[in-house]
């Protein structure tokens, strides 16, 4: 920060108040952009921002810094966002739990809304859900899942990342539409769940397909379905649940948006600085390294998809019994 | 019968903390003990405490004895003076509609601190958390530098062996070591200078 | 054996290139500087440095970031016993003795032996990790949650022991702890639970926050008030290093320690908390000299510093063989690691050689530089004592709540201190003693998942308890520990009742 203090001193103490919206826009970016994640350091979310601070960075020559401000279901940093001045300056890395499942979860103590509090700028990087089973589970296939379940009294026992997760919500939409009966188990994140899948304390979990790939790669669980609509390309041999025969199509995803009226040279430019960096041979190696796609989408066609998003999963937090107030 | 005062009072806390804790937990589900809810360890917490509670509590009838030390009487009136300081101070900071956020309750706990801090023996304790309470509520507007220098003015009243020379000298150090760390090395995120300097 | 010193051999090779050494340095350095700071952590630090991470070999970046990891727990011991401020759990224990002694005039002392006694434990815990590491994943994996709840069960019952004076409220204090730490986001619900409906409590109350109040501020007022205690602090500094009798008390402590540290190490989520104060209620039992303890006894610093240090090379066993992160900055190695386009698991033994010998021969020489960066250190921090305490308390405030902020930038963190430090100081009147509740604290959040965790998987049968070998065990010392932490406590009163 020092050197440019005075510049800074400078520029608010002039024009900067008298200086219409559109001049303002011009002279973005102006000084270091910050990205917030909602969520504590090491994270999914928190990796591809950085990953992608360390692109933007590159490419609008200023320094892209990120920020954790973790808490309350992604929506503490979220919040910090929305209330933000509109110059670009500050932006969020919006995700399915801070934009599609925590404003229904959370209720009345959401301020924001997600589609109007914001400026949604890009996608960045989408990943189908993973559901794996011990080794020596037995269960090979999601009619074996089905079976299994209603053999048991009181269901299956079904892991994932935790209560409201988008994990644990597909597991409620599974369990719905087949008639059956589950147990969640909740654990405080995926990495001690999958040590629960791996000893067989627990015989599946739904988890994200980044922090499961290096998992089924290895053979440590077995991958009995993907979530997204075909077939993954780094993994071909794991079958979709619509082939399957079960009517489930659900990706989480991960993205960048910012206070609700930025100005729209902004929004273009991140727009396009965004994807032209996720579409990068070195980025793309990475999202294939990770089980996940870079995002290619306009604001329009994705502050779209924020709104269906909230819409599709607004039931299904009802109908999981997980509350918060 | 030898009373032991603190283990009356710090039993007497337990018990406290306990029924409130359990009348506040009426509010969550208990649920069974194969799909426990919220409120089931909360039940056996607060339990366990208001049961030691009353044992610490009962005992310290016998265990003495232990007394407090001597409270002079204007300490004892700040106590009170400082809980009610606290309360007004919020309300008062909430009412003016000028705060918003934190705001109301630092401007409460900095008046809490310095009513009581109107009993001399009651000065570090009070003067070291208005430092604090005074930081809080500069660190954001003010910026970093400034937040350090009231904090450490403040908080030096805590000490009757300070001379002004020695305090100014100090909040220098104290400015440029936190620059160079928190700021220079670590760059954390916080306003270094006042905000409405620097915009 | 042979092939253990080839590997190891060929991981020297690595470790020891100039690059790797160096950043090495770097890291050990980093961690060193910030275990050093309140507040601010290895998490906070580790992911500001990722993106460095990006352009570096895979091998280089994952020594530079362990570097920072264990630097940091060997700064986080030198404000625990200078100052009286825990960093992390198990830098509370070091408070207990290594405070104690710096305000007898042996901070030099207690500064060398956590130097050395963690050292030591590196070094041996480091062959640990390479010898056996595979194989001690399964003892990893055949904990459940019925037997995780058992060992936290039973390492609250011993915190108790970490209290000077009586046990009652000292199990009181344990389970007050408990209930703070009930305060946030129920995981198994998602439910909201004694937040007042303030957001910033979603997620619980801090850990540093309590600690830094209740340790940090109250003892600065607790200082203020006794002018005449504060001499002692400044003008009583003795000779830097051990004599020979504290050295010879030590050792068996740093043994024991560094046994114990290893072990638990391995378990992933509380495993190295546990550690250090398992080890410190250990020395506790066995020392011959009991009565020292509560006033420096050197074996309450040299046991629970080499546990500790022990059991942070250890923890890198679930994340080297399963690629299960043990805590949050393991999450983040994993982050950087999987950047590169590596998986962390059993296969990286085989396809990343390099990575995962070098990383362990790092280990050690990460170690011996520690030990390099702090030996010539100790006695400028000694000299440190000897600024005027009326310079040094606005000085540790000024840290303390710039560390405080920034671990969530938020200003609430600040009066949430405050709050504990007039807490802290009311406790410190009535002899609640701070300890045990910070480690309630800690444990009872994982207590309360393990434990509905057992019973749902049990469909509600309390027997899996007791049924399952290891969970039955450590019922069984924790009944015992309960026991005798009691018995003289009883034959104490009768005998004082007797003598009226």
């Amino acid at each position: 920060m020092p050197g440019r203090i005075p510049r800074r001193v400078l520029l608010g103490a002039t024009s900067l108040l008298a200086m219409p919206m559109a001049a303002r826009a011009q002279s973005w970016p102006n000084g270091p952009i910050r990205i917030v994640v909602p969520f504590a350091p090491g994270g999914s979310t928190d990796l591809s921002a950085r990953f992608l601070a360390d692109g933007l960075t590159q490419r609008l020559g200023v320094s892209v810094i990120v920020e954790n401000r973790p808490g309350a279901g992604a929506t503490t940093g979220s919040q910090v966002v929305a209330d933000a001045a509109p110059d670009g300056q500050t932006l969020v890395m919006s995700n399915i739990a801070s934009h599609a499942i925590s404003p229904t979860l959370y209720g009345n103590r959401v301020r924001y809304d997600p589609v109007r509090s914001f400026t949604h700028i890009a996608m960045v990087i989408t990943n189908p859900s993973v559901w794996v089973v011990n080794k020596d589970s037995g269960i090979n296939s999601l009619d074996d899942l089905v079976r299994m379940a209603k053999g048991k009294q009181g269901g299956l026992d079904m892991a994932s990342s935790g209560a409201g997760s988008s994990n644990h919500l597909l597991i409620v939409r599974f369990c719905q539409q087949n008639g059956i009966d589950y147990t969640h188990v909740p654990f405080r994140g995926a990495g001690p769940a999958m040590q629960a899948v791996i000893a067989g304390q627990v015989p599946m979990m739904s988890d994200s397909l980044p922090s499961a790939a290096g998992h089924v790669r290895q053979g440590n669980v077995r991958a009995i379905a993907m979530s997204s609509a075909e077939r993954h390309p780094s993994f071909p041999e794991v079958p979709t649940f619509k082939e399957q025969g079960f009517d489930l199509v659900s990706t989480s995803w991960f993205a960048l948006s910012g206070p609700a009226g930025m100005p729209a040279p902004v929004v273009e430019r991140l727009n396009r600085e965004t994807r032209e960096f996720v579409a990068t041979p070195a980025a793309q190696t990475r999202f294939a390294e990770l089980g996940g796609s870079a995002g290619d989408m306009t604001p329009q066609a994705f502050t779209d998809f924020v709104a269906a998003e909230v819409a599709r999963w607004a039931p299904v937090v009802r109908a999981s019994g997980a509350t918060v107030n | 019968m030898r009373p032991n005062t603190k283990n009356l009072i710090s039993g007497g806390i337990f018990i406290l903390v306990a029924a409130i804790g359990l009348w506040l937990n009426t509010d969550h589900t208990l649920g069974s003990a194969r799909r426990m809810g919220p409120g089931y360890m909360p039940m056996l917490s607060f339990g366990l405490l208001g049961a030691l509670g009353a044992i610490v509590f009962l005992g310290g009838f016998f265990n003495g004895p232990d007394k407090l030390e001597k409270w002079t009487s204007l300490e004892v009136a700040a106590v009170p003076i400082g809980i009610v300081a606290f309360f007004v101070g919020y309300f008062l900071a909430d009412a003016s509609g000028l705060f918003t956020g934190w705001y109301p309750l630092g401007w409460g706990c900095l008046a809490g601190c310095l009513g009581l801090s109107i009993a001399p023996g009651w000065r570090p304790i009070g003067l070291v958390h208005a430092g604090l309470a005074v930081f809080g509520l500069m660190l954001e507007q003010m910026g970093l530098m400034l937040s350090i220098t009231a904090m450490c003015i403040v908080a030096s009243f805590g000490d009757t062996t300070h001379r002004v020379k020695g305090v100014i000298g100090m909040i220098i150090f104290l400015c440029v070591l936190c620059y160079l760390v928190f700021i220079y090395e670590l760059d954390i995120r916080v306003p270094v200078w006042p905000v409405f300097l620097t915009q | 054996m042979e092939l253990l010193l080839t590997n190891l051999g060929h991981g020297m090779s690595v470790a020891l290139s100039f690059e790797n050494l160096l950043f090495c340095f770097i890291g050990c350095l980093i961690g060193t500087a910030i275990g050093v700071l309140p507040g601010i952590g290895p998490v906070a630090t580790i992911s500001l440095l990722l993106p460095i991470t990006f352009g570096q070999p895979a091998t280089t970046a994952i020594i530079m970031l362990a570097g920072i990891y264990y630097g940091a727990q060997y700064g986080g011991s030198t404000t625990a016993i200078l100052l009286n401020l825990p960093g992390e759990v198990s830098s509370v224990v070091t408070t207990l003795e290594g405070y104690k002694m710096a305000r007898r005039g042996r901070a030099g002392a207690a500064l060398t032996i956590a130097a050395v006694g963690s050292f030591f434990a590196g070094s041996v815990a480091t062959i640990f990790v390479a010898a056996s590491g595979p194989l001690l994943t399964s003892v990893a994996l055949s904990f459940g949650p019925a037997d995780y709840f058992s060992l936290m069960l039973l390492g609250l019952i011993i915190s108790a022991v970490l209290a000077q004076g009586s046990v009652v409220k000292a199990i009181a204090m344990v389970v007050l702890g408990v209930s703070l730490g009930l305060v946030g986001t129920d995981v198994q619900t998602g439910q909201q639970r004694f937040t007042f409906g303030i957001p910033e409590l979603s997620d619980g109350i801090g850990f540093v926050t309590i600690a830094m109040g209740m340790f940090g501020i109250a003892e600065i007022i607790l200082n203020l008030e006794r002018p005449e205690s504060r001499s002692v602090l400044t003008t009583k500094v003795e000779s830097l290093w051990l004599t020979r009798e504290e050295a010879m008390r030590a050792i068996p402590s740093v043994l024991r320690g560094t046994a114990l540290g290893s072990v638990l190490g391995i378990l992933p989520g509380g495993g190295a908390a546990l550690s250090a104060f398992g080890s410190y209620m250990m020395e506790r039992r066995l020392s011959k000299y009991k009565h020292e303890f509560g006033t420096g006894a050197i074996e309450g610093v040299a046991g629970p510093e080499s546990a500790n240090n022990a059991a942070s090379q250890t923890s890198f066993i679930p994340l080297l063989t399963l690629g299960i992160p043990g805590n949050a900055v393991m999450a983040l190695m994993v982050g950087a690691l999987i950047i590169q386009g590596i998986q962390p698991g059993p296969r990286m033994v085989e396809a990343q050689p390099d990575l995962f010998w070098g990383l362990i021969a790092s280990m050690w020489v990460g170690n011996l530089m520690l030990l390099i960066i702090n030996l010539p250190m100790i006695g400028m921090w000694v000299k440190l004592l000897q600024v005027p305490y009326k310079f040094m308390y606005p000085a540790i405030l000024t840290f303390c709540a710039i560390g405080v902020y920034s671990i969530n930038n938020n200003v609430f963190d600040v009066y949430q201190m405050l709050a504990f430090g007039i807490f802290g100081y009311l406790c410190s009147k009535l002899k609640m003693e701070p300890a045990p509740l910070l480690i309630g604290f800690v444990l009872g959040p994982m207590m309360e998942e393990h434990l509905r965790r057992a019973m749902l998987l049990s469909r509600g049968d309390v027997m899996v308890f007791f049924e399952r070998p290891i969970s039955a065990t450590l019922l069984g010392i924790g009944f015992i520990a309960l026991l005798t932490m009691l018995l003289p406590n009883i034959r104490k009163k009768k005998d004082s009742a007797l003598a009226e």
